[in-house]
């Protein structure tokens, strides 16, 4: 935290100090909490790095700790330092819109990457960049629907309760699997919190519970393969599909093993890089669309060498 | 065993009276609630007094048993260890990430001198420079958290082959019939229970965790005796790690996360009073396994996360209030 500190404080001496400062943006980002995930840990590489390749960018890299309030601080401290531009990936989507709302009062454009803010806030926001969590909770219930052939009794394991991507990915594969797929009964949906641990506890507890499951949604990979642990370690993982989201190093191992029927390719690099061109494009004041999703592709073992291996 | 355990049910004394029920109740109230609780879930759940769900639900335990066994220990000798989680994290992505690099057995064995290490460091705080436990240990957790991340980049480490290491052994093996973390739970909670009971190093940590000054003037090495208790707990966090890794074959960074309140809330159900100087291994043991028991019975009758959560900490918070009144010998304080 503190070296990041000292790094945006001699990022901000150097742009003071050039020569050409009038033609750099200089663009802040808080993140939620990065370290704790492997996602959001090569997002940040990803994004220095595409940042880097810019010429006229300069970056003021934060990071909240999964702490609402100090994100918080990390907005007004941005705003204080009048940054051209404020990527914010939300720690709280309702708790932030207070200090997104200073930003944009101040003038200063945001752009809120990977996870949506509530509705009341979007006013106040000049973009928004990152997966569709509700498309891909549809895709991946249309997978399992093609995997079952249309019939059977599924598990659901999500994600963190509370946490936008992981309500929206339920939603969205709720909604679309009781529409396309009436003949698919989901027996029920308990959160494995994105720890493998979790989920393969509570994969456990449902395989004592239900003596025929035909299928597994879980909502990122680390958990599927919690999953699929636990169905190995009962015997009964070869009656069982599973399906995850976030393709994960494990899960495409998995996929390419034929244990693991598919799972949504969501890239951090793609997500990292498509919230440096959305601000890019705001600075330049291009007209875009207020949500600008990238692609999130389904994989399977049928496409699985279509896309390199995850990288965390 | 009946010498390490200071509270006993309240015999009444002369008369029978109210406060006679009243003690034994609240004595035994945790255990009276558990076996209500576990007809309740069997009148929900078919499934829940099966055999194989009370092996996996003894299994689940293990990690939080093993851990919890360490502990106690800490406790007895009138400290607390809030650290186990983050080393549970250190312990686990250390082993995984190394049993790549070195081979299973090297991996094992750095780990463990790594994890002691670490135990060292929290008794030499505690039990030398007599530094408050709560706050040393709650130092090491963020510093332990903060050091996985370094290591780890950030990264989740896996097992590449993980269909051929025999390091599965430790969290998905079985040895005749009874699987091998409940059995690592089983050795060393006897082990622990029995140096705790029996011999004169576990006294002299009943002595200093009940009375420390006694236990000085009664010529017990206090420092050494409280320093060791951290390497009991560093051990056994070590032997978490390794069902914990080995039952996952990878390992998030953050994953003994919490696992510290877990810890305590089963030590708490069995019993062991935070205080120190009173309580017993084989008491925790029933403790972490109410404790797994409440969740896969709560999982299982199909409740949401949420409640699952507050009813294990009603019943938590019950637990430490029926301790209370059992030394009180009474339900309720009746001043101010």
């Amino acid at each position: 935290m503190f070296k990041k500190t000292a790094i945006a404080a001699s990022v901000m001496m150097m742009s003071i100090t050039t020569a050409q400062a009038e033609t750099t943006y200089r663009i802040g980002i808080t993140q939620n909490n990065v370290g704790v995930d492997s996602y959001q840990t090569t997002y940040e590489r990803a994004f220095e790095a595409a940042a880097a390749r810019e010429e006229n960018v300069d970056i003021v890299v934060l990071d909240a700790g999964g702490d609402v309030a100090r994100q918080i601080g990390q907005m007004q401290d941005l705003i204080q330092q009048r940054v051209d531009a404020i990527i914010i990936w939300p720690t709280n989507g309702q708790a932030v819109i207070p200090a997104i709302r200073q930003a944009h009062s101040a003038g200063i454009p945001v752009i809120v990457t990977n996870s949506k803010i509530a509705e009341a806030g979007m006013e106040f926001i000049a973009a928004f960049s990152g997966p569709d969590n509700v498309q891909q909770g549809i895709s991946s219930a249309e997978m399992m629907c093609d995997a079952l052939g249309g019939e059977g009794q599924i598990v659901q394991i999500s994600g963190q309760p509370g946490y936008t991507t992981a309500m929206e990915r339920a939603g969205g594969f709720e909604g679309r699997l009781a529409e396309a797929c009436p003949g698919v009964e989901l027996l029920e949906t308990q959160p494995g919190n994105w720890n493998r641990e979790r989920a393969q506890r509570v994969m456990e507890d449902f395989l004592t519970k239900y003596d025929h499951i035909d299928g597994v949604y879980s909502g990122d990979d680390n958990m599927g393969v919690g999953a699929l642990n636990a169905a190995k370690g009962a015997g009964r993982a070869d009656d069982i599909i599973f399906i995850g989201a976030t393709n994960f190093a494990v899960g495409y191992d998995a996929i390419a093993r034929g244990e693991y029927y598919g799972s949504i390719y969501q890239s951090p690099v793609d997500d990292a890089e498509a919230a440096l061109q959305t601000a890019l494009d705001v600075l330049a004041g291009e007209d875009l669309p207020k949500m600008n999703f990238f692609d999130t592709p389904k994989i399977t073992a049928e496409n699985l060498e279509e896309f390199d291996r995850p990288v965390f | 065993m009946a010498s390490t355990e200071q509270t006993k049910v309240g015999v009444p004394s002369g008369k029978l009276s109210k406060a006679g029920v009243l003690s034994f109740l609240s004595a035994q109230g945790i255990l009276i609630f558990f076996l209500i609780g576990m007809f309740v879930f069997s009148f929900f759940s078919e499934q829940f007094l099966s055999q194989s769900n009370i092996m996996t639900v003894v299994r689940q335990a293990s990690i939080i048993g093993i851990i919890a066994v360490g502990v106690t220990v800490v406790i007895i000798g009138g400290n607390l260890d809030l650290s186990v989680g983050s080393m549970l994290s250190f312990s686990t992505v250390l082993v995984v990430d190394l049993h790549d690099k070195i081979g299973p057995t090297n991996a094992i064995l750095l780990m463990f001198a790594l994890t002691l290490m670490i135990g060292a460091v929290n008794g030499f705080l505690i039990g030398f420079l007599r530094l408050n436990s709560l706050i040393v240990t709650l130092a090491m957790l963020s510093a332990i958290q903060g050091f996985v991340l370094i290591y780890s980049g950030g990264q989740n480490v896996d097992i590449a082959n993980q269909e051929n290491t025999w390091f599965a052994f430790f969290g998905r093996g079985f040895v005749g019939g009874i699987a091998v973390p409940v059995l690592m739970f089983g050795l060393l909670a006897i082990v622990i229970q029995v140096v705790m009971s029996y011999t004169g190093y576990g006294r002299r940590i009943f002595a200093v965790g009940g009375n420390p000054m006694a236990a000085v003037y009664s010529g017990i090495r206090k420092n050494w005796c409280v320093f060791s208790t951290y390497l009991i707990s560093a051990f056994c966090v070590a032997c978490a790690a390794l069902v914990l890794g080995s039952r996952v074959m990878g390992s998030q960074n953050n994953v003994g996360q919490g696992y510290e309140l877990l810890v305590l809330a089963g030590i708490i159900l069995g019993g062991t009073s935070l205080l120190g100087g009173a309580g017993s291994i084989w008491k925790t043991v029933i403790g972490v396994l109410i404790l797994g028991f409440i969740q896969n019975g709560l999982l299982l009758m199909g409740y949401p996360y949420y409640i699952q959560w507050i009813v294990t900490w009603v019943i938590i918070i019950l637990a430490v209030w029926l301790d209370l009144a059992n030394k009180r010998k009474r339900l309720f304080t009746s001043h101010s």
